[in-house]
């Protein structure tokens, strides 16, 4: 019994098998048991599930809570019905057409939230609900009113207008194909950069992800997918009044997602299944439906932040683990990718300044490392060092002064932009995203090495795979590299401390960084780590790259820097070759009273 | 323009400021946005209603019983809904969520208890809300004293923050962490601010009841008002909300003049787009800290 159990949990293609038995089961249905009520349930469902797939995408992968998407359902339902209705348009333009409204429309109204906290668009959606849904009865010359648009046409494909089977087949496709791509799409940098916005900023931006463009993707994109919904709502319904578009349609869909599981792919099909399958308990509830869907969404949040999928997953875990199988997927094969050699470039840093309120952090700090130089900053804490890289990469504006990477001016532009001028960094804590496999991590670093299109990627296209299989090859190449091709399959939140800091260097490095900066690589390693972090400097010296690094362990930087510059107090104490600097009196009483001398002790 | 229309714009202003501020205190030391606001701010209008006209108790009596009850529920809100998730994840937002299921499971129990008619409610003598002349406008002396009573504690409310345990709050609010190890316990203050955030609710609802009716429908719509001013005056801003406040009871006075009464929320929510295209922190916030 067990090992037939095992077997069969080991067969390759299990999920693959279930999944496409789904299918046929769903397609062939409606031939056996298609009643009229059952279509028409099933087709809602399918047209909710839609809705519920892109705002997944938006609150699941992309963590912003949006409050509005019932009325963009209503926009596209409306665009759809009143242009078909009213000016006598086909199904298809009209659909694309409430595609766009309902993108355009909540792109205009979501456009200041994307700079702030996401609450603010949290709130803004509400709003924005709100006055769609005065907008529906009060903008009667539009809308009709209370009245509503009556007799909305079927879809019609050559002179073939769609019966109530057709058009369960044809929601049916696009369910499908909604999550197939939305599958690709979560696999490809496009995910990744999404899950990094969501769950670490500053990991996301260094990678050379813009934040607003990002969100502005993900809001568009999900809204598109509400408008397309919303124009099937209408031709599924035949008659649509704003009461089809209650306050609380909006919290319905959050809860949909909720509980089949926010950020889990199948999480708004099985919320909308469950949702489905207790209609008798709802109707007879109707009065209690706030308190019920308060209450759930708070106990789902409290206990199953993840949802009915997720309580699953950890079960098939658990079942896993009990017949000794690996919960560990086990590492892609890539062909195998050599580490090609980076122009290192050159970094000038002029004048700078900054000052936090009225302490100098820096005062006119100049900085200048040659193309495929070793730089070390030291100092001690509170000399300005981190807040010198801070400045280089972008995270701190600069107060006054220059700074220019092969020579282009850097010091106004964004973080993002930065990272994709070529500088690439690491943090003193590690910024890594906890939920990802280390493998995911690294890749996050290919961002912008990666070109294709999200088009592209959510429809598997050829370029974009190739693409992708470079960038996994590459993946792997440095994680091997930094010596975690062993772990690569594992959460990057389960690795030891020392190990999430070479993690980031390799998500660093699949950047190609001309330039790459260290944050106190060595903080915390142990000694073994500490040799490998030694070899691994040297071997990216070896590449070619430029590399700054912030280090106070001095017998490191002794050893693979060519060039040091010393701070104190926001300014350059000494600059030049280790020896010279470690040796300076001023340097020496700075960081270690005056007797001391570093060469002395045999370092 | 209409002298009537800037009494009912400040008027109406001066309630979304008293809104706006029960949101700031909250948001102050905890980061928190409660989305259960407008729905204590209801809840305080109706208890206060109800204790007026069905045991006969005096005004004060009334509103009393509202801000201990409320206050109350802020901090049943504070330790189920908020506390837990934030235990979790100091920084995630899953609270958005959290507090609105509170609103929602509010908003439904009040309506099954009190049903969905508006309570008319008295202002406390001597004051009225009889109208007399004023510069060509008609006022009420309820109407001036609400003006003023607004005005009062958002100075009240902003020369707290200048004492001690005020700068505590604002430590907290900047950085968690470092006021922790000042000694300053977030918890702690995080209670508290629920506690007096739903007492400042339930004063706001007390106060709007004798204008505005007590009833259900006062949650929603007074959760976008005031989500509207906090945005607009800079969230944390009490003088902000203030100025806002006025702002947008103008703006929503003027839209129903001009426009329809239909068109005052699409009205207040452009006005609110606007400014926060142009400074997305408001008029008086300050962008948040960067950490890295």
């Amino acid at each position: 019994m067990a090992s037939t159990l095992r077997a069969l949990l080991e067969w390759p293609h299990l999920r693959r098998g279930l999944l496409i038995g789904l299918c046929v089961v769903l397609y062939v249905a409606p031939l056996a048991v298609g009643t009229e009520y059952r279509l028409f349930i099933a087709t809602q469902m399918g047209v909710y599930i839609l809705v519920a797939i892109g705002l997944n995408l938006l609150n699941g992968y992309g963590g912003q809570v949006s409050l509005g998407h019932g009325a963009l359902v209503a926009i596209g339902a409306y665009a759809a019905a009143l242009t078909m209705v009213d000016l006598h348009w086909s199904f298809w333009p009209a659909a694309l057409l409430a595609m766009v409204m309902a993108a355009g429309v909540g792109l205009l109204m979501a456009l200041p939230a994307f700079r702030l906290s996401t609450w603010y668009f949290a709130l803004i959606t509400l709003g924005f609900a709100e006055v769609i849904a005065g907008l529906l009865t009060e903008w009667r010359a539009l809308t009709h009113g209370f009245a509503g648009v009556v007799g909305i046409p079927a879809p019609k494909a050559f002179g073939y207008a769609f019966t109530a089977r057709d058009l369960y087949w044809f929601v049916l496709t696009l369910v499908v194909l909604t999550l197939v791509g939305m599958a690709n799409l979560l696999n490809s940098r496009f995910g990744r950069a999404l899950v990094a916005v969501r769950d670490n900023p500053v990991a996301a931006t260094a990678s050379g992800v813009s934040l607003v463009r990002i969100k502005i993707f993900a809001f568009v994109l999900s809204a598109a997918v509400a408008g397309l919904a919303g124009a099937l709502f209408a031709v599924q319904k035949t008659v649509i009044t704003p009461e089809d578009f209650p306050a609380d349609f909006s919290v319905f869909f959050l809860l949909v997602i909720v509980l089949g599981g926010s950020g889990r792919l199948a999480g708004p099909v099985v919320g909308a299944l469950v949702f489905f399958l207790v209609p008798e308990l709802l109707t007879a509830l109707q009065s209690w439906r706030l308190l019920i869907y308060g209450g759930a969404l708070l106990l789902l949040m409290l206990y199953a932040p993840h949802g009915l999928v997720g309580a699953a997953e950890g079960l098939w875990k658990k079942l896993r683990a009990r017949l000794g199988l690996p919960n560990i997927p086990p590492t892609p094969v890539a062909a195998d990718a050599p580490i090609r050699a980076i122009d290192g470039a050159q970094l000038s840093v002029r004048d700078v300044s900054k000052r936090f309120g009225g302490v100098a952090a820096l005062a006119s700090v100049d900085l200048d490392v040659a193309p495929g130089v070793t730089h070390a900053i030291v100092g001690p804490n509170g000399s300005g060092k981190t807040t010198l890289l801070n400045m280089i990469s972008g995270y701190y504006r600069v107060d006054q002064g220059a700074i220019a990477v092969e020579g282009r001016r850097t010091e106004n532009l964004a973080p993002h932009a930065i990272a994709r001028a070529g500088v690439g960094r690491t943090f003193q804590t590690p910024r890594l995203l906890p939920h990802l496999s280390v493998l995911e991590n690294v890749l996050l670093g290919a961002f912008t090495a990666e070109k294709h299109s999200w088009l592209s990627a959510a429809l598997a296209l050829p370029a974009a795979r190739r693409e992708q299989q470079a960038s996994l090859a590459e993946a792997l190449r440095y994680l091997e590299f930094v010596g975690l091709r062993e772990r690569a399959m594992e959460l990057a939140g389960e690795l030891p401390h020392g190990q999430q800091r070479l993690a980031e260097i390799a998500r660093a490095l699949v950047g190609r960084p001309k330039l790459l900066m260290l944050d106190e690589p060595a903080a915390g390693l142990s000694l073994a780590e500490l040799d490998r972090l030694g070899e691994l400097i040297a071997a990216i010296r070896g590449i070619g790259a430029t590399v700054v690094i912030v280090e106070h362990h001095l017998e490191l930087v002794a050893d693979i820097c060519s060039r040091v510059t010393a701070l104190e107090r926001g300014a350059v104490l000494a600059s030049g070759a280790p020896q010279d600097v470690f040796s300076d009196q001023a340097v020496v009483s700075a960081y270690m009273g005056a007797h001391v001398r570093i060469g002395e002790k045999g370092a | 323009m209409d002298p009537d229309l800037i009494v009912n714009g400040v008027v109406a202003g001066s309630l979304y400021a008293l809104v706006a501020m029960g949101f700031n205190i909250l948001y102050r030391p905890t980061n928190v946005f409660n989305f259960a606001q407008g729905d204590l701010v209801m809840l305080g209008a109706m208890i206060c209603a109800s204790a007026m006209a069905l045991w006969s108790l005096p005004w004060f009596v009334g509103a009393a019983l509202a801000l201990a009850a409320v206050g109350l529920l802020g901090l049943i809100e504070e330790r189920i809904a908020v506390a837990p998730v934030l235990r979790r994840s100091a920084s995630g937002h899953a609270w958005v969520i959290t507090t609105l299921s509170f609103s929602m499971i509010i908003a439904n129990l009040v309506g099954r208890i009190w049903g969905p008619d508006p309570i008319a409610v008295r202002p406390p003598p001597p004051l009225t809300t009889e109208t007399f002349e004023l510069f060509g406008a008609n006022v009420s002396s309820y109407q001036i004293a609400l003006v003023a009573a607004t005005i009062a504690l958002a100075a009240g409310v902003e020369s707290f923050y200048r004492t001690r345990a005020g700068k505590a709050v604002m430590a907290v609010a900047e950085d968690r962490e470092a006021a922790l190890l000042r000694g300053i316990a977030p918890e702690s203050l995080s209670r508290w601010s629920f506690l007096f955030g739903g007492a400042i609710a339930a004063l706001a609802g007390v106060l709007a009841a004798p204008l505005l009716y007590a009833s259900i429908g006062l949650g929603p719509s007074l959760l976008l008002k005031g989500f509207a001013t906090a945005a607009v005056g800079g969230i944390g801003s009490n003088r902000g909300a203030l100025i806002a406040g006025y702002v947008i009871g103008l703006v929503e006075a003027l839209a129903a003049v001009v426009l329809s009464p239909g068109y005052q929320m699409a009205a207040t929510f452009a006005v609110m787009l606007i400014v926060l295209l142009i400074r997305p922190h408001g008029l008086f916030g300050h962008p948040e800290a960067r950490s890295v």
